[in-house]
């Protein structure tokens, strides 16, 4: 089966996916349970959604910047879909990244370093109040980028 | 080192006042002289000048006579004693406690300059002398942990990546906001506001509780086993250092809020995010093998918060003191 291309509908499906069924056995491995149960309480709970952007896709891919939107309600992801350059989306915070470092992400960089060295950046949304939820947000980063996808070289390589 | 107390009597000991022949010991020690300081004296000395807090200039001229060289430390006894000494268990809680500060010091260095841009020109001065200080601790613990632990790396990054395995997830609570914090301040220099959100984080919070907590555990350790010597030398130098960086830090902090009261808003805010991020642990973290326990470690967190916001003279929202009395925060591994 081919893997969808980064940044697709099928990819933002399968993403969709991965957020329901959580981190895998082997990221939980070694943390205690309850950070897990902090982690299942706030995904009970959470109310607000995000846009991850991405700068600079190769053109092969789509336009830039894109988006993926996640929508959070009721425990489940309620939303998640593309939004390219010129559709508007609403999200309660709104991040970017180069398309390197997305890459980097699923190539096994991990997400805790993608957000302390600024890697991905908040462009929107109230710092204090995202950060929250960080803990929630950085292993569900790491899902993200584990879904596997086509991730194409970057022109000029 | 003569004398070898336990390493959280001082915990029941509570404040006490310094004599001039301690201050001058702790002021005026050059590095060879600083293994002799104790460093329950320096954590003290952070404290001495919070209740009458110099001024920026002040700051800067102690920094010129406490400066010290990180590459006139020798290593060569803390190899021996890292390796033929520390059990295995006392080696890899030190790691467990020490690898957050590796990645801290790396962090407050780089996350500094931004404040500088919105600062007073006597406050950038001092900065400008902060950043050199986390610049040097950072290479102390470069060396550290490459001619004591025996990491290896073509470079600083390549040793920060090889000790981050060590490093609790929870680190990016206050150390990822920071980064994010320092992004906000890159894109408003001079947005007051965001400038005490940030403060409060770096000044009070990491460099005030977090920092202090850390080395007293690690270091109270190597004094109490007459261990790592050098790492005593240069991590209680760095403890020093500190204490510039923390007294600076008040001293903006206050001096925000009492040019205008309702910036005690942004620091209530920005304690409310920590305090929400500090009731939960990743790993289990042993303390024992260092002579410590976790209610011991958390009592230590406290004491450190309590008296940075009594000396400075903070009062704290009854939410917040409401937080601080449900969450047991833990390390968040520096």
């Amino acid at each position: 089966m081919t893997e969808p291309k980064f940044y697709s509908k099928e990819w933002a499906d399968a993403v969709r996916d991965a957020l329901a069924a959580g981190p895998s056995a082997s990221a939980r491995a070694g943390k205690l349970q309850e950070y897990w149960d902090l982690f299942e309480f706030i995904k009970g709970v959470y109310p607000a959604s995000w846009a991850l952007g991405c700068r600079d896709l190769p053109a092969e891919l789509r336009d830039s910047p894109a988006y993926l939107v996640v929508r959070w309600g009721g425990g489940q992801v309620a939303e998640c879909q593309i939004s390219g350059p010129d559709e508007p989306f609403d999200a309660s915070y709104v991040l970017a990244m180069d398309y390197a470092d997305w890459k980097a992400l699923h190539e096994g960089y991990d997400a805790q370093r993608t957000v302390m060295y600024r890697k991905i950046l908040l462009e929107h949304g109230n710092l204090l109040d995202f950060f929250k939820a960080i803990y929630f947000f950085v292993e569900c980063l790491g899902v993200i980028g584990a879904v596997p996808a086509y991730y194409p070289e970057p022109a000029g390589r | 080192m003569t004398e070898r107390k336990s390493p959280t009597a001082v915990l029941h000991e509570g404040p006490r006042a310094l004599s001039e022949e301690q201050v001058r010991e702790i002021e005026d020690s050059d590095l060879s002289a600083v293994l002799n300081v104790d460093i329950d004296d320096v954590i003290e000395y952070v404290h001495k000048d919070l209740k009458s807090l110099p001024d920026f200039t002040t700051l800067y001229r102690r920094y010129l006579k406490q400066r010290w060289d990180v590459y006139d430390l020798d290593f060569s006894q803390d190899k021996i004693d890292w390796n033929e000494k520390m059990t295995e268990a006392e080696r890899e809680s030190f790691m467990a406690i020490a690898s957050g500060f590796h990645h801290g010091e790396r962090q407050v260095e780089i996350e500094l300059p931004v404040f500088m841009i919105g600062a007073s020109e006597e406050e950038k001065i001092h900065i400008a002398a902060q950043i050199e200080d986390e610049a040097r601790h950072t290479v102390f613990f470069d060396r550290f942990y490459r001619e004591v632990v025996g990491l290896q790396g073509a470079d600083i990054m390549e040793i920060l990546d090889a000790s981050f395995p060590w490093v609790s997830e929870t680190f990016v609570g206050p150390f990822g906001l920071l980064a994010y914090q320092a992004d906000e301040v890159r894109r408003n220099p001079y947005d007051e506001r965001a400038r005490v959100r940030y403060g409060t984080n770096y000044f009070l919070w990491i460099e005030g509780v977090l920092a202090l907590s850390v080395m007293k555990v690690t270091l109270s350790y190597a004094r109490w086993r007459g261990f790592l010597p050098a790492y005593y030398t240069g991590f209680t130098a760095t403890c020093r250092d500190e204490s510039r960086h923390v007294q600076g830090g008040m001293r903006y902090l206050q001096d925000a809020v009492r040019k205008d009261a309702t910036m005690i808003n942004e620091f209530h805010a920005t304690l409310r995010t920590i305090l929400a991020l500090s009731g939960v642990a990743s790993r289990e973290i042993i303390y024992e093998p260092l002579g410590w326990t976790l209610g011991e470690v958390r009592m230590l967190f406290f004491q450190q918060l309590r008296r940075k916001l009594n000396d400075v003279g903070i009062d704290l929202a009854p939410d917040i003191e409401k937080m601080l009395a449900q969450v047991q925060p833990v390390l968040a591994g520096g």
